[in-house]
């Protein structure tokens, strides 16, 4: 178990940036989530670390040591593939313990510790069988189960859950989060999936075109986005999006939409007169009735989940996503008609995309 | 032409058309064949009056007396000494070579790569003379490296770019799980490439020893001891012999392709796979 | 004093930064594998495939017993002698001649039993077996069998020519015949390699492209010229490009045939070699040969590839 730390770190190939210059601290046992659009350089920061990849500039420290020039045994790491990697012609014991054997440990101490973590993994059954012979959560497991062998200082996951089917996926995150209140080592976890973030992470880092947008813990970036893009990546369905101006409506702060209407926002917001921005509403935070900005129009398509119904109406001249309860009765054609408190409307400049 | 769809709708009329014309070309195909191993059994005045059909009398003499002498297996030793050393020597060596041009990042990797790739281009036969004297000037004349060695070089550029497409094609996930795990290159060549390779491992041994196995001019032109010879040269040696005693060389040829025969059919699959795939892959 | 204590942490960082440069991680045993690996393939590769190709380059200019060093220096006229040497012209016309018959012939045969064993009747498995055998015989006991084939005393075609009536014919003794008969042999050996490749081919092709086609109303040679012949082209360019290449190197069939006779009527580039470079150890010559071979060849790969294979 260790710290993790990033400083500065750069990757270029040739001329070319990918990674501008990325700095963060993860303390030690913390589950830190990497998550970001695809070619964001999540991946490519992942395998910097583990020493897969050449860092162009800057510094990684594992345990408060600099590893540039280490490999990645050298670093102690361990990694979970997105395709898992697993040794085709290898059983799942000797998977597992391969890394333990090239370390030159001996039989009965591999034996040992590949059988502690197939028992933590439920894998003892399977320990003879090839990964051929397995269904894709299992295989998932013997990868888990060939990191935690070799009790390394940083669990690295890169996707790990990418290729399982919806519900195993959902199984599978439940284990892994799991395992790490059981072994509670630093982790590190790339996805592009944000409700495996939100779940899995005690931190989570929104990583876009190779430069960090936000850190935070997943409620910190639900409640208090940095920005558009993290509203915007953060949040299932996610956020709509309007433009606007800031204006006064009755002497409160609001903001004047395309057609004239007004939304009213937050007295603490940090706008100015005039500012051109965006505001933005979560699809979730509309309610059926009660105070705060009055917002309607013609329902457009309903799609009911169960728990809840995804309504799509019309307003001021866009297509708004609304989630309300399953039992609210909306029909396609029908005036759709909600409430939003002025506390729960974000604002961003539009210019900057930074939140006001 | 024919259609490929499915045999419930082919009408009779079609039916008889594959079938007679498939018969016609495989009567054609192993006439020459089946008269070659039936002619073993005939005497000579036989064979030259009923060519076609079965022996008036089963002749076991022609047979037998091969079987019974030492040339025979002698050639038959031999033919399999040079094609299984042959074999090992060009897996292991263009295995080793198209690991570093499959994983290794090296300056002119490229290059070299192409320099091993001209050797496709053009056969053992044109720079035979040169070959020649050179096996010559290293004393490998008459031995059976002197076949083997130039065999195995010859074969570089082929089975190179097979494995080497081969490791490459091999995820390179695995590569980096390795890597993480604590394994440098020649580990993960002997630990990871090699145990998942027997495909093309099978692939280059089948198209190297079927090559070594029927190859006469390399041979033909190194070898001079008869007591050396592989079964292409000692069967032209003893039609050589026995010219005009038909039925004796026709059973020498039997006795020569039977193993041939015998593999390709218990092992058709691979062999089949290997031949062709072997030739499209590279 | 705030704000200076933030320059001051932040100048350090950077130049810390750029002071120190790691060398990042190589995988281990780079060097090693380097070494291990690489010189056994280029050493076999150099001494015995380009060296001797480059000599032949060079002995081609002289004339040679092959004992001592080559010093007779006679600049081209080796390739002289070669282009004014009949028993030479008669080698190139039936090298020609070989690859022309196995691309009009044994191609088109090989894709039409292809196309027949494509169905799925009972006994595919069975000709596809027969049609391949040749292929894997070694081509001297091929020679000799089509030897006994050919033979006027005792051979198949004897006793054919017999039971129709007609006088007993020495094939092999024929200049006029045997270049054909020779030919025979040839698509016999080879066909069943070729129909493999297009039996590979028309497995990928995808049937539901097929059935597409029925259900526009193709009939079944429209299906085949319309849509699975169009489908095979990288595999009918493969086919031609290994009948060219094989024509060329034609040697092994050939010797237990005829030897490249009668009167040299049978010669390819590769018996001309053996019989007036090797047996007579005219090593200027010889190399001449395989000079102009290895142009022909190299040209052909090259231009072939370039011409007709860029896409696939």
């Amino acid at each position: 178990m260790a710290s993790v730390e990033l400083r500065d770190i750069r990757k270029s190939y040739g001329a070319l940036e990918v990674i501008h210059g990325v700095s963060l601290a993860i303390v030690e046992g913390e589950f830190i989530a990497l998550v970001g659009p695809s070619g964001c350089g999540k991946s490519t920061l992942l395998r910097m670390i583990a020493g897969l990849e050449e860092i162009s500039d800057g510094e990684v420290l594992i345990g408060g040591r600099v590893v540039n020039p280490l490999t990645p045994r050298e670093r102690n790491i361990a990694m979970v593939f997105q395709s898992y990697a697993l040794y085709p012609h290898m059983t799942v014991a000797e998977n597992m313990g391969f890394n333990l054997k090239l370390s030159g440990l001996p039989r009965p101490q591999i034996d040992k510790r590949v059988g502690e973590a197939a028992r933590m993994l439920a894998l003892t059954e399977l320990l003879d069988r090839k990964p051929n012979q397995l269904s894709g959560g299992q295989r998932q497991r013997v990868a888990m189960g060939r990191a935690i062998v070799r009790d390394p200082a940083v669990f690295l996951f890169d996707e790990p859950l990418s290729n399982l089917d919806a519900k195993l996926r959902v199984q599978m995150r439940t284990e892994i989060k799991a395992l790490h209140q059981k072994v509670a080592t630093t982790s590190i976890y790339v996805t592009h999936d944000q409700i495996e973030a939100m779940t899995l992470a005690d931190r989570i880092v929104v990583l876009n075109g190779g430069r960090i947008e936000q850190v935070g813990t997943p409620l910190e970036l639900y409640r208090t986005p940095a920005n558009l893009f993290v509203a915007g990546f953060i949040g299932s369905p996610a956020m709509n999006v309007l433009e606007g101006t800031v204006d006064a409506a009755d002497g409160e702060p609001a903001v004047r939409l395309g057609d004239g209407s007004a939304i009213r926002i937050a007295p603490e917001r940090k706008v100015r007169l005039g500012q051109a921005v965006r505001i933005g509403l979560r699809p979730e935070h509309f309610v059926a009735s009660g105070a705060g900005n009055a917002i309607s129009g013609p329902t457009l398509l309903v799609e009911p989940t169960g728990a809840q119904t995804h309504v799509l109406f019309e307003f001021a001249g866009e297509q708004i996503t609304a989630v309300v309860d399953g039992d609210h009765p909306a029909r396609h054609g029908s005036l759709f008609q909600a409430a939003m408190e002025r506390n729960q409307v974000y604002v961003f400049d539009r210019a900057t995309g930074a939140a006001l | 032409m024919t259609d490929t769809t499915s045999s419930a709708r082919m009408t009779a009329g079609t039916r008889l058309y594959l079938y007679v014309s498939l018969s016609l070309i495989a009567i054609l195909v192993l006439m020459p064949l089946v008269t070659t191993a039936l002619g073993g059994f005939k005497s000579l005045g036989d064979l030259r009056v009923n060519p076609f059909g079965l022996p008036s009398e089963w002749l076991w003499s022609n047979y037998l007396d091969i079987l019974f002498g030492d040339r025979y297996w002698r050639q038959m030793l031999n033919s399999l000494f040079i094609a299984i050393m042959t074999v090992t020597l060009t897996v292991i060596v263009s295995a080793m070579a198209a690991f570093t041009f499959a994983h290794v990042k090296f300056f002119g990797s490229n290059q070299l790569l192409n320099y091993f790739l001209i050797g496709l281009m053009f056969p053992a036969a044109t720079a035979i003379l040169p070959l020649f004297i050179r096996i010559r000037d290293l004393g490998l004349l008459d031995s059976y490296w002197g076949v083997i060695l130039p065999q195995v070089a010859f074969g570089l550029g082929m089975s190179i770019l097979l494995f080497r497409n081969y490791f490459r094609n091999l995820p390179e996930e695995l590569f980096q799980a390795a890597f993480v795990d604590g394994c440098g290159y020649i580990r993960f060549f002997w630990h990871i490439s090699m145990p998942l390779s027997r495909p093309i491992v099978s692939t280059v041994s089948i198209i190297t020893f079927v090559h070594s196995w029927n190859s006469y001019i390399l041979p033909l032109i190194m070898l001079n001891t008869e007591e050396k010879y592989p079964w292409p040269l000692g069967i032209m040696v003893y039609r050589g012999e026995f010219g005009t005693d038909w039925q004796l060389v026709l059973a020498f040829i039997t006795l020569t392709i039977l193993p041939t025969v015998i593999v390709f059919f218990v092992a058709q699959k691979h062999i089949i796979a290997g031949l062709t795939a072997g030739a499209v892959k590279s | 004093m705030t704000d200076m204590t933030a320059t001051m942490a932040a100048v350090p960082a950077t130049a810390r930064r750029k002071q120190v440069r790691y060398k990042s991680p190589t995988v281990r045993g780079r060097l090693p594998v380097l070494i291990l690996f690489l010189p056994p393939a280029l050493l076999l590769f150099t001494l015995f495939v380009i060296l001797p190709m480059g000599e032949a380059a060079w002995y081609s200019l002289y004339r040679w017993n092959g004992y001592g060093l080559p010093e007779h220096f006679v600049g081209f006229r080796n390739f002289e002698v070669l282009f004014n040497n009949a028993a030479f012209s008669q080698a190139l016309i039936n090298n020609g001649l070989i690859i022309l018959v196995s691309v009009l012939l044994q191609v088109p045969l090989a894709l039409w039993l292809a196309m027949m064993l494509a169905h799925r009747i009972a006994g595919v498995v069975a000709f596809r077996l027969i049609f391949f055998l040749p292929y894997v015989l070694a081509d001297v006991a091929a020679g000799l069998i089509w030897r006994f084939v050919y033979d006027g005393d005792y051979g198949l075609v004897a006793a054919l020519a017999g039971f129709f009536g007609a006088a007993t014919p020495y094939v092999l003794a024929d200049r006029g015949l045997a270049i054909y008969a020779v030919l025979a042999v040839i698509i016999w050996k080879y066909f069943g390699f070729h129909m493999m490749l297009f039996i590979a081919g028309l497995q990928a092709v995808d049937r539901s492209v097929l059935e597409a086609a029925e259900i526009d109303g193709a009939t079944g040679w429209q299906k085949f010229r319309y849509v699975t012949l169009p489908l095979l082209g990288s595999t009918v360019r493969l086919s031609v490009f290994f009948a060219v290449i094989g024509s060329l190197q034609l040697f092994d069939l050939v010797m237990p045939l005829t030897g490249g006779g009668p009167s040299n009527s049978t010669q390819t580039m590769v018996t001309f070699l053996y019989t007036y470079g090797v047996t007579r150890m005219q090593v200027g010559l010889g190399s001449a040969v395989g000079v102009v071979l290895f142009v022909i060849c190299v040209t052909l790969a090259f231009g072939y590839k370039r011409i007709f294979m860029r896409h696939d």
